[in-house]
C-alpha cells in the first residue's frame, strides 16, 4: 500500500495555504508530517481524508486515484471530542458503523479494543466521566477499531501520562506491523524519530524537506565528531578554532575534510582519556529547527 | 444512503431518548387528557353539589315607571346568569355596592327605554345591554301597540313574527375551519422555532465539543445535514401525533361531556384532503427552516452565538407569521399579500395552507405553491449542506455570511 500526494495545492480565498504538497507514505512504515503551527499540515490531512477537495494536484492510492468508498481512513484528531453526554460504547457503535461497519462487527471491534486498552469497565459510563488520559484512549478506539487502511494520528501522545504513552506504542507498532499506512502528525519529535521512517517538513505550505530519515541525517556534511571526555579543557583547547560545547556537555570538533575524520578520531582517543567519540548526526529537533524554522526569504 | 440512514437513527435516537423531550410530550399530553376530562369532572360535581342561587353573581335594577314585580320577572327572565334584585335606592349607593363587589352589574331603568348601565369591570364579552335593549324595547313596543288599541296578546303576536333563510355555502365556511387553521398554524410556529432551534443547537454543540472534526471525516456532509433534519421532523412530527392523538382519544372518551361544542366539533372533523395538505405543508415548512437552522448553527463557534446568529431567520419566519395571523382574524384571506406570500416558500407552508383552509383556492396555485416550495426544500438543503461543510471547519469568531458564500462557492475550484 502505498499513499501518494502530488504537487497538492489549495487556498481559502486570498491565502494559499498548501503550494505543491508531494510526498509518500508506504504501508508497513510509519510517515511523520511535520511543521509548525499553520504550516499545513490539518490542510494536508483533510486533503488527504477528503473532507475538502485540492485546487491542484491529486491524491493517489497504490499509484491510483484514490477510490474514498474502497479506502478507509482512521483519525485521530488534534482536536480531541466526542459526545460528552453519551454513553461511550453507544458512540463507539455509531462511529464504527459511519465508517461503514455492521452493528455486530462493530460491537465486536469495539469490546476487543476496549479490552485491549484497559477500558471495558468504562463501556457503559457517560464519556464525560472519565479522566483526560482515558477520553482519549476512547478517542483512539474510534480511529482504530474499523480497521482502517490509512491511519493519521495527530498529537497522538500529547496529554498521555507514561503507561498510557507506553500503552499506545505498543499499539501503534502493532498497526505499523499489520501493513498499515501510519501517518504521524506531531511536535514531540522523539515520537517521530522512534517511530518514522520517513518525514516530511512543511514549511508555509510548501514541503521544506522529505524523504527517509536516515537518508537525511546522512545528507548532512559527516564532518563533525562529537566527544566525551573528562578532559574537555585540555581537548577545547587543543582545538580551539573548531571545537564548540553542547548543551550537555559534549564537545563538537568541526573538520575541515571529513575524509579526515578517521585519523582524527585516532589521534584524540590515542591522545585524551576518552569517553565516547562518534561521527555527529544531526536529531530531528535539529533538522526540524533548521527547515521549519525558516520563512521563505531566510533560506 | 446507508450513512445517512445511521444516522437519523442516531439522531433520531437522541431525540427519543432525550428526557427532556419525552417529559414535555408527556406532560402536554396529561394536559389534554385533563382539558378533555374536565366537562366530565365538572359535571361530576356539579351534579354533587348543586349551584346555589347565592352563587350567582347579582344584577340590580332600579326603575322608576314600572311595577316592581313585572320589571323584576322581566329581567329575571332573560339574565338567568344572574340573581336580579329590584332597588329603590339612590345611584350612589348602586355605585358603592357595584365597586364594593356586593353587586356586580346595575341597570337604572329611565323610563322612555332609556337606561344606565353600571358595572365594574366591563368585560370584552358582556353583552348584557343587548340583552337588556332587547327586553326593553320590546316591553315598549307592546306599550305603545296597546295605547294604539291593539290588545296585548295581539301585540305580542305581531311581536313574534319571525322571518326564516337558509346559506348554502359554496366555498369554505370560515367559522368552521378558522379553529383547525388556527391551531395548526401555531403547533407549526411552536414546532419550527422549538426544533430549529434545537436543530442549530445541535450543530454548534457538536461543533464546539469537536466531535465535529471527527464526523467531518467519518461521514458526507449532506447525510449529516439531511440525517438531522429529518431526524428532528420526524420527532416534531412524533411529539404532534402523540399530542393530537391523545387529544383526539381523550375527546372520543368524553364526546358527549363535550356536548355540541362547536369549536371542539369542527376541530376533530377536519376533512381528510386538508388533513393531508397539513401534513405536506407541515412537513416542507419545517425542512426549508430547518435546514436553514442547521447551516446558521454550523457557522457558529460556540453555543452562546446561536441566538443571535438565528435572528434573521426567526425574523423572517415571525413576519410570515403575522402576515397570516392577522388575516385570518380578518376574516379575509385572499389579499394580495397573501397571496404572494403562498408562493413564498419561507411563507407558503402557512399561508397557502390558510387559503387552502379558509377559501377557495384552484388547484393549479395549489400545485404551482407546493412545487415552488419542493425545489426551495431541495435546493436549500443542497446548500445548507454546503455551508455546514465549510462552517464546521471554521473556528473563532463566527464568520460573515460573505465570507461563507465565499467559502462555499470557492471550494469548488
Amino acid at each position: 500500500m502505498i499513499l501518494e500526494l502530488q504537487d497538492i495545492y489549495k487556498s481559502f480565498g486570498e491565502k494559499q495555504v498548501l503550494r505543491g504538497i508531494s510526498f509518500k507514505a508506504e504501508g508497513g512504515k510509519a510517515f511523520g508530517l511535520l511543521g509548525r503551527n499553520g504550516a499545513g499540515k490539518t490542510t494536508t490531512l483533510r486533503i488527504i481524508m477528503n473532507v475538502f477537495g485540492a485546487a491542484g494536484g491529486q491524491v493517489l492510492f497504490d499509484s491510483e486515484q484514490i477510490d474514498y468508498n474502497k479506502v478507509h481512513f482512521g483519525y485521530l484528531p488534534e482536536e480531541r471530542g466526542l459526545y460528552p453526554k453519551k454513553k461511550i460504547s453507544e458512540q463507539l457503535i455509531y462511529f464504527a458503523m459511519l465508517k461503514g461497519m455492521t452493528r455486530k462487527d462493530a460491537i465486536r471491534a469495539i469490546d476487543y479494543w476496549l479490552e485491549r486498552l484497559g477500558m471495558t469497565e468504562y463501556r457503559d459510563k457517560r464519556l464525560d466521566t472519565l479522566s483526560k488520559g482515558n477520553q482519549q484512549k476512547i478517542q483512539l478506539i474510534t480511529a482504530l477499531a474499523h480497521d482502517p487502511e490509512i491511519v493519521i494520528l495527530d498529537e497522538p501522545f500529547s496529554g498521555l501520562d507514561p503507561v498510557n504513552a507506553l500503552l499506545l506504542k505498543d499499539v501503534v507498532k502493532e498497526t505499523i506491523a499489520k501493513g498499515k499506512i501510519v501517518l504521524f502528525s506531531s511536535h514531540q519529535m522523539n515520537y517521530i524519530e522512534e517511530f518514522c521512517d520517513s518525514i516530511a517538513i512543511l514549511n508555509s505550505g510548501k514541503i521544506a524537506i522529505a524523504g527517509e530519515l536516515t537518508e537525511i541525517k546522512h545528507s548532512y556534511p559527516r564532518n563533525r565528531l562529537v566527544v566525551k571526555s573528562r578532559q574537555n579543557a585540555e581537548i577545547a583547547r587543543a582545538y580551539a578554532a573548531s571545537c564548540t560545547q553542547a548543551e550537555n556537555g559534549e564537545l563538537i570538533i568541526t573538520l575541515e575534510d571529513a575524509k579526515s575524520k578517521q585519523n582524527e578520531m585516532q589521534k584524540l582517543s590515542g591522545s585524551y582519556d576518552i569517553d565516547e567519540i562518534r561521527v555527529f548526526e544531526p536529531t530531528l529537533n535539529d533538522i526540524f529547527v533548521e527547515y521549519a524554522g525558516q520563512t521563505d526569504a531566510q533560506r | 444512503m446507508k450513512q445517512f440512514k445511521r444516522i437519523l437513527v442516531f439522531e433520531l435516537g437522541n431525540y427519543l431518548k432525550n428526557k427532556v423531550f419525552v417529559g414535555v410530550t408527556v406532560f402536554l399530553a396529561v394536559v389534554i387528557a385533563a382539558v378533555m376530562f374536565f366537562p366530565r369532572i365538572k359535571a361530576a360535581v356539579s351534579s354533587n353539589e348543586p349551584r346555589q342561587s347565592a352563587d350567582k353573581p347579582i344584577m340590580l335594577v332600579a326603575a322608576e315607571n314600572m311595577s316592581d314585580a313585572d320589571m323584576q320577572n322581566a329581567f329575571a327572565s332573560v339574565f338567568g346568569e344572574y340573581e336580579v334584585k329590584y332597588t329603590d335606592e339612590g345611584i350612589d349607593s348602586i355605585k358603592n355596592q357595584i365597586t364594593g363587589g356586593a353587586a356586580e352589574c346595575a341597570f337604572v331603568l329611565h323610563g322612555n327605554g332609556a337606561y344606565t348601565y353600571y358595572v365594574n369591570n366591563l368585560s370584552m364579552y358582556d353583552t348584557n345591554t343587548e340583552t337588556a335593549e332587547a327586553l326593553l324595547s320590546g316591553i315598549r313596543q307592546v306599550v305603545e301597540m296597546t295605547r294604539a288599541g291593539l290588545t296585548a296578546e295581539d301585540a305580542q303576536s305581531i311581536l313574534s313574527i319571525r322571518v326564516g333563510g337558509e346559506t348554502v355555502n359554496l366555498g369554505k365556511d370560515q367559522m368552521q375551519n378558522f379553529f383547525y387553521t388556527y391551531i395548526m398554524i401555531f403547533a407549526l410556529y411552536m414546532v419550527i422555532l422549538l426544533y430549529g432551534q434545537m436543530v442549530a443547537t445541535n450543530v454548534a454543540t457538536e461543533k464546539s465539543s469537536r466531535a465535529m472534526e471527527l464526523l467531518i471525516t467519518s461521514a458526507r456532509p449532506a447525510s449529516m445535514m439531511f440525517g438531522k433534519v429529518i431526524a428532528s421532523c420526524i420527532a416534531g412530527l412524533t411529539q404532534l401525533a402523540v399530542v393530537f392523538g391523545s387529544a383526539l382519544v381523550f375527546y372520543n372518551l368524553n364526546s358527549k361531556y363535550w356536548g355540541d361544542n362547536p369549536i371542539i366539533r369542527s376541530i376533530f372533523d377536519m376533512p381528510t384532503d386538508l388533513f393531508a395538505y397539513m401534513l405536506l405543508f407541515f412537513v416542507l415548512g419545517f425542512l426549508i427552516y430547518a435546514f436553514m437552522f442547521g447551516a446558521v448553527g454550523s457557522t457558529a463557534s460556540k453555543l452562546e452565538d446561536i441566538n443571535t446568529s438565528v435572528m434573521p431567520i426567526t425574523l423572517l419566519f415571525i413576519g410570515g407569521f403575522l402576515v397570516v395571523m392577522l388575516s385570518m382574524t380578518s376574516g379575509n384571506v385572499d389579499t394580495a399579500l397573501m397571496k404572494v406570500c403562498s408562493y413564498i416558500p419561507f411563507t407558503s407552508p402557512m399561508a397557502m395552507f390558510t387559503r387552502l383552509a379558509m377559501s377557495t383556492v384552484k388547484w393549479y396555485e395549489t400545485a404551482v405553491s407546493v412545487a415552488i416550495l419542493i425545489c426551495s426544500v431541495v435546493v436549500i438543503g443542497i446548500a445548507a449542506a454546503k455551508i455546514y461543510r465549510v462552517g464546521v471547519l471554521m473556528y473563532g469568531t463566527t464568520p460573515r455570511i460573505g465570507n461563507v458564500i465565499k467559502a462555499v462557492f470557492g471550494s469548488k475550484k
